[in-house]
């Protein structure tokens, strides 16, 4: 009780000269990764991986082998790329590989005459025709999606999800479980138009660079970033979230149908299970990418190079006849490292 | 009274000697000593930023400091962990509730320890145990009931009983009235007072003054990471505490100088406006040149209030005017084009895009404007932000590119003023635009919306705060129990008055 009021310039500090750590070599090293753009790491990886397979495979470093990994990119790249703009909004479409498959078998089943043994759909229209009928089934799907998130107020997951199942049913049903040829529909898939590069992978560059410029340039591009970082705060800004999160599942739907249609051109024929598979490897190539799954964060960039990584670690891992189990296991392991590595990343940033 | 005055000096229960803490090479707390004593409340007491809350982290062992120790009943502790530190019998309230939503009131105060017998969980001993400590603390409180269904006062009391429940010797209390209504918090001493007087040592943090006198018996003032002041709060005065707190006294403690000059036509006018259940008969004009504060407690009406105004509230009857005109807003949308602009009470969820760059949140409400034919690129954001930076005195090291996110409070809120000045807002609805930014930067913050004012533009500021209204307003209107209690003039604005218009 014998405390009196003293308004002390700075305590009594004990100086015991622990307090300031020492600059040590491994403080730098933390600094410069953090420092680092988001995309670098991958273009590391990328770059090393093309190295260590040059070299370890003669066939590996030849034109022919990169057109080839370009196309695999390609198909699903042109859905990845909108599946970007989309997450980054802070929703995901878990059904692109559904819907890319329905797309597909729409396409075929309504250039095939009615065959009540065969083909219980088929409409027998012209490729011109069939087109129409596939977009805009295309449309009708996103536009479904959208609705459900944005005015009904449903979680992407579970809507894209029951999509993804519903879609895939409803290719069975279309197609009678069976797999549907397509004649005169090859020029999509398999031409090389320009520089001896195939149509699909134009298509694939195309997209990439309207969705960067979208993102980066457009009005539309900034209130996808401003939704998905905090859709509350959006909406009080005057951004009308819900418009803008429509717009990313439409632009989404008709790229997975524009997919769906260059794989059936370049197969010739749809099957029931076509596209199968394709919402993880998109999702995995965005996550590694670097977008955020919570949204607001994310380049079209990040998900090229990713891709590329995915397409050039499975191409050189079958060049150097690592058997084929093993690449999907890779692929997965991939994107838990680099994930890892951004954790640290961002980490190293904010200091402890 | 106080235990403080009349017991003999008791030892501290809890103590810390020479806490020094970095984060990433910034030192935050330099050597920092502080005692709690047992049936005492200690008052610490600072700006944002000025180490506070991490010192008290420290004590509840979620940070390991970089120099120093941490004594318990006279132990010494280097490294204290969460679990040591709650055996210790310190229970920490945090600023953010880390309580379970979904779980009822009695889980949550049995949190981590349920009453058991082989594995099954003893529902009736549980809630039992919950009513007891509840009715200790004269708390009407189902145990029963989902936490989400409570009011924020109330979640606070369960938080208070959790740690009551768990034996706690030390309490920290990390700002808890800032939710709070002048009901609540009123109720919350009266239960600190009580706690004291039990023997428990109270450690409550704050930074607003009047809580200091009305609750404390020791003081602590920190300020940039070392002890600026520590006092038997009865020998020191308000104003030795502003100057320990910010280092200098030429803060804004009095009304304006400039109240009241010019006005001119009214750009908003709330005219007879109900919304069931949330306001009713709501008569209020805001003038271009002034600012007009909309003082209330929580509960008051008085957020509802200001919500409408950006469409956020359905008008049931009477009307909202927008320059003169009658108006329906559906939503923000509308608003913003009626030249409306508005900041959400809080800036974290309805504010701030914290990971964008601030020249993004300057322009993201007038990107359709900044286009040209469609097309923006950082440019046109860096731009956006450089017309405010002066203008607003924005603090950003990094200018346009700055993550929103690493800007003060008071910084983060001039660019939310921006955003709406750059959109070309002529009325501006702020929702307790100083809530948890510094008292420096507060006056700076008034400074600048009374400049705005002064060229023309119309302030609504909605606040708990009286303070607040005495520094900034050039009049006020108090809302109570929905309804408009009171209009008071310019001259006529004082704490006292406020306080007794605002009803208990």
């Amino acid at each position: 009780m014998n405390e009196t009021a003293e308004t002390a310039e700075t305590s009594a500090s004990i100086e015991d000269g622990t307090a300031a750590p020492s600059p040590s070599g491994l403080g730098w090293l933390a600094r410069s990764i953090a420092s680092l753009p988001e995309t670098a790491a991958l273009l590391f990886v990328l770059v090393g991986l093309i190295l260590y397979f040059s070299l370890a495979s003669e066939y590996f470093f030849d034109f022919d082998n990169f057109v080839n990994i370009a196309q695999n990119s390609a198909v699903i790249g042109i859905i990845a790329m909108p599946a970007t703009v989309l997450l980054i909004g802070g929703q995901v479409d878990l059904s692109v590989g559904s819907v890319a498959g329905l797309m597909g078998m729409t396409m075929a089943v309504a250039t095939t005459a009615t065959d009540a043994e065969t083909t219980p759909y088929g409409l027998g229209v012209g490729i011109g025709l069939a087109l129409v009928i596939t977009v805009a089934v295309g449309l009708a799907i996103g536009a479904f999606n959208g609705f459900a998130v944005t005015k009904i107020g449903l979680n992407s997951i579970i809507v894209t999800l029951g999509g993804l199942a519903m879609f895939r049913g409803l290719t069975k049903v279309l197609g009678d479980g069976q797999t549907i040829r397509i004649n005169g529909f090859g020029d999509l898939g398999v031409s090389r138009p320009f520089l001896d590069i195939p149509t699909p992978v134009w298509i694939f560059i195309g997209v990439s660079i309207a969705c960067h410029l979208l993102l980066k340039y457009t009005v539309y591009g900034r209130s996808v970033y401003a939704v998905g970082a905090n859709p509350h705060a959006a909406r009080l800004a005057g951004i009308r979230t819900g418009r803008v999160l429509f717009i990313a599942f439409v632009l989404t739907t008709i790229a997975t149908a524009l997919a769906g249609l260059i794989r059936v051109s370049q197969v010739g024929s749809a099957a029931t299970n076509g596209g199968a598979g394709f919402e993880l490897t998109v999702v995995t190539a965005i996550i590694l990418g670097g977008a955020s799954l919570s949204g607001g964060r994310g380049s079209i960039a990040g998900t090229f190079l990713a891709l590329l990584v995915l397409n050039v670690l499975e191409n050189g891992l079958i060049q150097t006849n690592v058997p084929t189990f093993w690449i999907e296991f890779s692929e997965g392991a991939l994107l838990i490292i680099a994930v890892s590595f951004d954790r640290l990343r961002v980490r190293l940033g904010s200091a402890e | 009274m106080s235990a403080a005055e009349s017991a003999v000096p008791t030892a501290p229960v809890i103590a810390t000697a020479g806490i020094r803490k970095s984060f990433g090479g910034v030192e935050v707390l330099k050597g920092v000593d502080l005692e709690a004593r047992s049936g005492s409340v200690l008052a610490l007491l600072g700006e944002n930023g000025a180490g506070k809350s991490t010192l008290v982290k420290i004590i509840a062992g979620d940070y390991r400091p970089s120099a120093g120790s941490v004594l318990i009943d006279g132990e010494a502790h280097q490294v204290l962990t969460p679990i040591e530190s709650r055996a210790a019998g310190i229970a920490m309230i945090a600023q953010e509730f880390n309580d379970a939503p979904t779980l009822s009131v009695a889980e949550n105060i049995a949190l981590g320890r349920l009453p058991q017998k082989r594995g099954l969980v003893q529902w009736r001993e549980m809630n039992q145990l919950a009513q007891e400590v509840l009715e200790s603390l004269e708390a009407e409180i189902d145990p029963k009931a989902d936490i989400s269904s409570l009011a924020v006062g109330e979640r606070q009391i369960v938080e208070i009983a959790r740690a009551l429940s768990s034996e706690a010797r030390v309490l920290i209390l990390d700002e808890p009235t800032a939710a709070l209504s002048q009901h609540e918090a009123d109720v919350l001493f009266e239960r600190v007072r009580r706690l004291r007087d039990q023997g428990k040592a109270i450690i409550y943090i704050t930074h607003r003054l009047d809580e200091v006198f009305e609750l404390s018996d020791r003081v602590q003032v920190l300020r940039d990471g070392e002890v600026a002041l520590v006092s038997n709060t009865h020998a020191v005065d308000r104003g030795q505490l502003v100057a320990a707190m910010v280092g200098r006294y030429d803060i804004v403690t009095g009304r304006p100088e400039d109240v009241a000059g010019i006005r001119g036509d009214v750009a908003l006018r709330w005219r007879g406006a109900s919304s069931p259940g949330r306001f009713t008969d709501v008569n209020i004009e805001v003038r271009r040149g002034e600012v007009v504060a909309l003082y209330g407690k929580l509960g008051s009406g008085a957020l509802e209030i200001g919500r409408s105004a950006f469409g956020l509230e359905p008008i049931q009857s009477g009307e909202i005017e927008v320059a003169g005109e009658g108006v329906e807003l559906a939503g923000p949308v509308d608003a913003v084009d009626r030249g409306i602009g508005f900041l959400s009470e809080d800036r974290k969820v309805g504010g701030a895009f914290a990971t964008r760059s601030v020249g993004e949140n300057v322009a993201v409400a007038s990107w359709s404007q900044l286009a040209s034919r469609g097309l923006l690129n950082s440019d046109t954001e860096k731009k956006a932000f450089d017309r405010w930076y002066d203008r607003l005195s924005i603090r950003s090291k990094g200018r346009s590119s700055q993550p929103m996110e690493e800007l003060s409070g008071g910084n983060q809120q001039k660019v939310l003023v921006a955003r709406w000045l750059e959109r070309g807002a002529e009325a501006l609805v702020l929702l307790e635009p100083t809530r948890g930014v510094d008292v420096g930067a507060r006056a700076d913050l008034y400074g600048v919306l009374r400049e705005l004012a002064a060229e023309g533009a119309a302030i609504l500021i909605v606040t708990s705060d009286h303070e607040e209204v005495v520094a900034v307003a050039d009049r006020a209107y108090v809302a109570a129990k929905g309804s408009i209690t009171a209009e008071v003039p310019g001259d006529e604005i004082t704490m006292s008055l406020l306080l007794t218009q605002a009803g208990g």
